[in-house]
């Protein structure tokens, strides 16, 4: 018997005409790790929050279909019995706390579930020894870093003790360490106590092998649903799907039958295929394959000139010696020095709170540093007011909703120019069509899915034609597709000669398309250097390609890529011995 | 000070009080503000809460409240000393005004704005102190039981309110980074740039509401009788500064019954006695244990567990 059950499910938002939901069947088992995939706004959400008894009661809309938990049907069961059978925890963790500190914050669900208090002291140290937070009881939620804010929602669910969790991109706002630590948990829950756990993700690299079944949806349906994760890479392979992680599409593209699903199953078959000859060969395929040259030929060879310039690069930020102190007196930043030139593509990673945001802020001006200089084409940023550089140095934060308050997207945009006295007409339609937004020309922004927001957002910067952009995190809660969008759209921008300073928690995002890479700490930059030297000897801030071949190549390999070409080497090789082997044995008959 | 300690200090104080005797303090402190009309007695009621103030580190944000305060205070005070045309010490007469005669400017007038703007800063204060160091939820555990919803509704207020405030810190940076100057020297001008990003602010807030209610709904909010998690307990320290709150309350009852805390300041400028001067100090010294406290906390951390 099914645990859950759902059967035609249709379900339509108030005053929409398109389903966000049609014809929805699926059963899953109690105990299953379920994994929901799809692009932003196939219906991913509304399917969990359609589990958890959200739609229509809270939401409103046309409902069809019925969906039962232990063959009863959900609109017939209690509020209050639903409530301890299915928790949730949604994207931002700042959206869903109530109260103001971490123990109010904790008992509030068991307060509402009216258990007794002896219980509820019980739970509360069980759920704060689990999850580290018993010194944090007395703290201001707002005073906790964005990980431990989602922990803190995590284990207020839990300690509801629901019998299926529902995570809705529980990650997507956590650096690597913190994003680990929440599936680490979650995953010892699913294996340790049995809870049924349904999860939407887009770091598919963090959870895809975790998953004991794979939804994948499209425009509101269900277009696989696969307990066999293998046949489900086969089939994404297959029909060009980008809701693959980095290591299985990389092994799929490269021609492998035998698809690995994690890292240590990589490198088992990469031993495997090359009999244990791995180094000895990359290291040739390094040298006469894929591009990627030998540490000492590397010690020689100069940079690579920037793809846009062909003389002098131009110098256009300048970052000497920047100390920032908070008025309420966090040290921020300390001694920053950094240089972007013109077709630079800079991002900047670390932990939550070691600084990012406040060093992109000292570099648009909207902080003045309290000791060094930023200057930007040789001049002092504070010798300006803010507005007055929006031509020169383009900013788009973390909320690209803080942009979109216009009737239409093209709107959004001519408000930039007319601010900054620029003509409009042809720049606005040509804006709309390299951001791939020109059907949403005359749409309401705020309407778009997450990712054409994202969009939107940077078209109204992108308006002002800045020589640098700078983008504070504008990967969260972008899907592959879209981030692959974004990605190029960048590369574009960096192949025109306009700097990105960048700052991003997605490691494979920042691997794939970004030239170089900061580390910062507790308002440091640690380390900087190419992708490459950063990324490929890490834990934790290195992609899952970096990962494979880690201490298997010679050089490291980061992108997608540079690792298909050295697989290809390591495919033809293999076919080679094969032919030669076959000859052999020709001959010998 | 770093805003470890500050956050630190504000902590303790926090954790240390029930929220019954925060809300009782404030309470008191308001209220009594209301009551006297003596500057003396305002004063001490100022200092004390000040001290507290101090005693948690919130030298800063005190002083933010109270520029408001005393702009608040200039108004009042020249109100009164323009449209007031009581009190018989004549610092100046002005020019004379169509209905409402030669302008005349008294010493009395102008003391009392200043008594009235004292009273406003005393209020100010203990509003400072309430948005700092009482905690939101203490107030929701308080109220708890019947009056939930309100005071959930009052705690999440206290709560969004800094969020929004930094909601349109950072709507007005982004606008600003898309050219917007809010620099104009027209204030019709400056209004019309700032409405877009009010207009961000609300759509922002509102959002933020919806997904704020989906929370407690999953959280079972509105499931019936709910129980009631006490994390504080009723501990010495107070019980100490109940009883001095009491004590300075009923005392301020009876010196304004008795007619020793009343100051009038018209038509002349009443003379302030020795006695009333000992019993503001007297009333100020009850109200300012907590600071004491606090400060006893931080230097003797054997306190803690005894207080």
């Amino acid at each position: 018997m099914a645990f859950i059950k759902v059967e035609d499910l249709t379900y339509y938002y108030p005053e929409t005409e398109t389903p966000a939901l049609e014809k929805i069947n699926l059963s899953l088992n109690r105990g299953e790790f379920v994994l929901v995939l799809g692009s932003s706004g196939c219906g991913k959400s509304s399917l969990v929050r359609a589990l958890a008894g959200l739609l229509p009661d809270f939401y409103g809309g046309r409902f069809g279909g019925r969906i039962y938990l232990e063959n009863q049907e959900i609109r017939t069961i209690k509020r209050s019995a639903l409530v301890k059978k299915v928790g949730m925890v949604f994207q931002d963790p700042e959206s869903q706390l109530i109260m103001s500190s971490v123990e109010q914050e904790l008992v509030l669900g068991m307060e509402n579930l009216g258990l007794p208090v002896s219980l509820m002291k019980r739970r509360l140290m069980e759920v704060g020894e689990a999850f580290a937070l018993s010194p944090y009881l007395q703290q201001r939620v707002t005073q906790l870093s964005g990980g431990l804010q989602q922990k803190v929602v995590l284990a207020s669910i839990l300690a509801m003790q629901p019998e299926i969790l529902i995570l809705d991109e529980p990650t997507s706002q956590l650096d690597p360490v913190a994003g680990e630590e929440i599936l680490t948990t979650v995953r010892k829950l699913n294996e340790d106590q049995g809870m049924t756990v349904i999860l939407i993700e887009q770091r598919l690299e963090r959870c895809f092998h975790l998953a004991d079944r794979v939804v994948v949806m499209e425009k509101g349906r269900i277009v696989q649903n696969q307990t066999n994760l293998k046949q489900l890479v086969v089939w994404a392979v297959k029909e060009g799907s980008p809701f693959l992680p980095p290591l299985p599409k990389l092994f799929a593209r490269s021609g492998f039958t035998r698809i690995p699903l994690t890292v240590k199953e990589g490198r088992g078959l990469l031993s495997e295929e090359t009999g244990g000859r791995f180094s000895c060969l990359s290291a040739e395929a390094a040298a006469d394959q894929t591009g990627l040259v030998s540490r000492s030929q590397k010690k020689a060879k100069k940079p690579s000139p920037s793809p846009c310039l062909t003389g002098e690069k131009e110098l256009l930020l300048q970052v000497e010696n920047v100390a920032y102190t908070y008025e309420n007196g966090v040290e921020a930043l300390k001694e920053i020095n950094l240089e972007l030139y013109a077709g630079d593509f800079l991002v900047l990673m670390g932990e939550n709170a070691a600084g990012k945001t406040t060093l992109l802020k000292n570099t648009r001006g909207l902080l003045q540093p309290t000791k060094g200089t930023v200057r930007f084409l040789g001049q002092e940023l504070k010798t300006r007011p803010i507005e007055e550089w929006a031509g020169e140095i383009g900013y788009l934060s973390q909320y690209p909703g803080d942009y979109l308050f216009l009737p239409t997207v093209r709107e959004e945009i001519e408000f930039t120019l007319d601010n900054l006295h620029l003509p409009k007409g042809v720049r606005v339609d040509l804006l709309l069509e390299k951001l791939g937004l020109t059907k949403f020309a005359e749409s309401y922004a705020r309407d778009l899915s997450s990712g054409e927001r994202q969009r939107v957002a940077l078209a109204a910067v992108l308006a002002a034609d800045p020589k640098l952009i700078i983008l504070d995190e504008p990967t969260r809660g972008l899907d592959y597709e879209l981030k692959a969008h974004l990605g190029e759209i960048l590369q574009n921008l960096q192949k025109e000669g306009r700097a990105i300073l960048l700052v991003t928690h997605d490691v494979e995002f920042a691997a794939e398309y970004a030239a170089e890479i900061a580390l910062m700490t507790q308002g440091t930059i640690i380390a900087k250097g190419s992708k490459e030297e950063m990324l490929s000897d890490s834990a934790f801030f290195s992609p899952q390609v970096a990962k494979l071949f880690g201490g298997l190549c010679a050089e490291p390999v980061v992108t997608l890529a540079q690792g298909k070409l050295v697989l290809e080497k390591i495919w033809e090789r293999k076919e080679e011995g094969r032919q030669t082997m076959r000859s052999a044995e020709g001959a010998e008959k | 000070m770093n805003s470890y300690n500050k956050k630190e200090e504000q902590e303790q104080m926090r954790q240390r009080l029930h929220p019954a005797t925060a809300l009782l303090y404030l309470v008191a402190v308001v209220f009594l503000s209301l009551l006297f009309a003596h500057p003396f007695f305002l004063l001490a009621l100022f200092v004390a809460v000040g001290t507290i103030i101090l005693s948690c580190g919130l030298v800063h944000e005190w002083v933010n409240y109270l520029k408001v305060g005393c702009g608040f205070l200039l108004v009042i005070m020249m109100v009164n000393v323009l449209f007031v045309r009581a009190g018989s010490t004549v610092l100046f007469w002005g020019p004379a005004f169509p209905g409402l005669g030669r302008m005349r400017i008294t010493l009395e007038a102008l003391c009392y704005g200043a008594g009235m703007g004292l009273r406003l800063l005393v209020i100010i204060s203990a509003f400072c102190l309430l948005m700092y160091v009482v905690h939101p939820d203490g107030l929701i555990q308080l109220l708890g039981g019947r009056s939930y919803k309100t005071a959930l509704a009052l705690g999440l207020s206290l709560r969004l309110f800094p969020l929004m405030r930094a909601d349109f810190l950072r709507i007005t940076e982004v606008q600003q980074c898309r050219g917007v100057n809010y620099r104009g020297k027209k204030p019709g001008e400056r209004i019309r740039k700032i409405v877009p990003a009010i207009n961000v602010l609300l759509l922002s807030s509102l959002e933020r509401a919806f997904q704020l209610a989906e929370s407690l709904q999953v959280r079972g909010y509105g499931l019936g009788r709910r129980s009631h998690y006490l994390g504080k307990k009723w501990r010495l320290g107070d019980k100490l500064i109940t009883v001095c709150v009491g004590a300075g309350s009923l005392l301020s009852l009876w010196l304004v019954w008795s007619g020793q805390a009343v100051y009038s300041y018209y038509p002349r400028l009443q003379s302030i006695k020795i006695k009333e001067v000992y019993s503001a100090v007297c009333i100020g010294l009850l109200f300012i244990v907590p600071a004491c406290l606090n400060w006893g906390w931080k230097k003797w951390p054997s306190l803690r567990s005894r207080i």
